[in-house]
């Protein structure tokens, strides 16, 4: 029990910090995968010119692995396109350019989704395609791919580990560097597993509720 | 910048080192098969169990999934890698030791397990109950009936749902490469260390599991398209 104690315990001022700055890599990019998502799913659908550019955009984020997208921004980007600036930056750019491509499918098929009628109504009562967008299509869009987008969170979070490769300081890094001091790796590596599992089931399990939630009250069946 | 541009698009290191890392690639391939084979069976074995009848089997069923469903695929790699051979050695009084290439099949072919026992149980639900009671009322064992009624329908029903699966397997074998498995990302890391260049190395990476993953992607689902039309039809 004292090796849980001297190797865990008495180390948590340094996993709680690596938890803290997992958490704050995921909300940055869950931030930016919703908002490129939408970006994405938008220009594919509405703007014709740039139409093939959103399209390759999305299936490149969609199929290429994390870790692979992950090394590429943050060695390749810097001298090709002069930003991120830090690997923390290129660690949520990573993480949210490859869930936004997710998420621009998940909203195109929630707004293809929304039948012609309500569209043509809307219009017949003299609202603008501005208004109609706002206040028809996304509220529908967003009930409708409420579960999938508390699904990409999940993801994001469960990708967020592997970032410790390019040395941002999360929860699995500081738990790396335990293991490299003392060279005992079972009882730290055992609690981070356990810790990240926790986290990852606790995620889901409050998106889930928040999107059932939400769906309830706006009369949609919960699925 | 267009001086970067040209340098991370000037594939011709990527070229020069093709036989390595075609080799590369085919070690992710063979992580994987191997995986794959892993998780089915197992994921099989845990929707049987969440659909059993004996309340323990059942708890155990949904223990497993939820472990592997919510664990990130890389520390559970590098448990698998570092931690369980301790444990066995404590377990067995005998130094032991994995390779990298199976602690990866085992952390990824577990970790997918999880997914693929809900995409199973899915699967097993949706059968209607009247085609066990109609093969039960025909004197079939229950063996017959689940290799002959239920997983033929279990399987055509999965089908979409597991290619995704396939796909998300097969990006995550770049993982193990963290754990000194040869595969393609541990070779264009380790080319990038002796070149110097990692513009045109990790540019070309990107591309080619992107090329790889989208076109096996698309084959993969049109095939089982059709497939499924032709059965249904």
């Amino acid at each position: 029990m004292s090796n849980w104690q001297r190797l865990v315990w008495n180390q948590r001022d340094a996993l709680l910090a690596g938890l803290g700055v997992t958490i704050e890599v995921c909300a940055i990019a869950f931030v930016l995968a919703v908002l490129g998502g939408l970006a994405l799913c938008l220009l594919r659908m509405y703007v014709k010119p740039l139409r093939p550019v959103a399209i390759v955009l999305i299936e490149f984020f969609r199929a290429t692995p994390i870790l692979v997208q992950l090394l590429w921004v943050s060695y390749v980007w810097p001298s090709l396109f002069g930003f991120p600036d830090s690997f923390f930056a290129a660690a949520w750019l990573a993480l949210g350019l490859q869930s936004s491509g997710y998420l621009a499918e998940t909203f195109r098929g929630g707004i293809e989704a929304v039948p012609r009628g309500h569209r043509e109504a809307a219009y017949s009562v003299g609202m603008s395609p501005f208004a109609t967008f706002w206040r028809v299509i996304v509220p529908q869009v967003t009930l409708a791919s409420a579960p999938s987008i508390v699904n990409q969170f999940t993801v994001i979070v469960k990708s967020s580990t592997l970032v410790s490769v390019i040395t941002v300081r999360d929860l699995m890094f500081q738990s790396q560097k335990i293991v490299n001091i003392w060279y005992e790796p079972i009882e730290i590596l055992t609690a981070t597993a356990a810790l990240y599992i926790l986290l990852v089931f606790l995620v889901s399990i409050a998106g889930k509720t928040l999107a059932d939630s939400l769906r309830s009250r706006y009369g949609i069946a919960a699925t | 910048m267009s001086d970067a541009l040209k340098q991370a698009l000037d594939l011709s290191v990527f070229w020069e080192y093709r036989a390595v890392l075609l080799h590369g690639l085919a070690v992710n391939f063979y992580v994987f098969a191997a995986s794959v084979i892993v998780a089915v069976g197992i994921g099989l074995a845990a929707a049987l169990m969440r659909v059993s009848r004996l309340p323990p089997v059942r708890w155990i069923g949904t223990v497993h999934v939820e472990v592997f469903r919510n664990a990130p695929e890389y520390i559970m790699v590098v448990w698998v890698h570092f931690v369980l051979p301790l444990l066995l050695s404590l377990l067995l009084v005998k130094r032991l030791e994995f390779d990298p290439f199976v602690s990866s099949v085992i952390a990824l072919g577990f970790v997918y397990s999880g997914y693929f026992a809900e995409t199973f149980r899915a699967g097993i639900e949706a059968i209607p109950r009247a085609h066990i009671e109609a093969g039960r009322a025909c004197g079939m064992s229950e063996r017959l009936i689940l290799w002959r009624i239920v997983l033929p329908q279990v399987v055509r029903r999965m089908l979409p749902e597991s290619l995704n699966q396939f796909i998300s397997l097969f990006k995550a074998t770049t993982i193990v490469s963290l754990i000194a498995v040869p595969d393609l990302m541990y070779q264009v890391t380790m080319v990038t260390q002796q070149e110097m260049q990692p513009l045109p190395l990790y540019t070309g990476a990107a591309l080619v599991y992107f090329a790889v993953i989208f076109a096996a992607g698309t084959l993969l689902r049109a095939l089982s398209e059709r497939w499924r039309r032709k059965i249904y039809a």
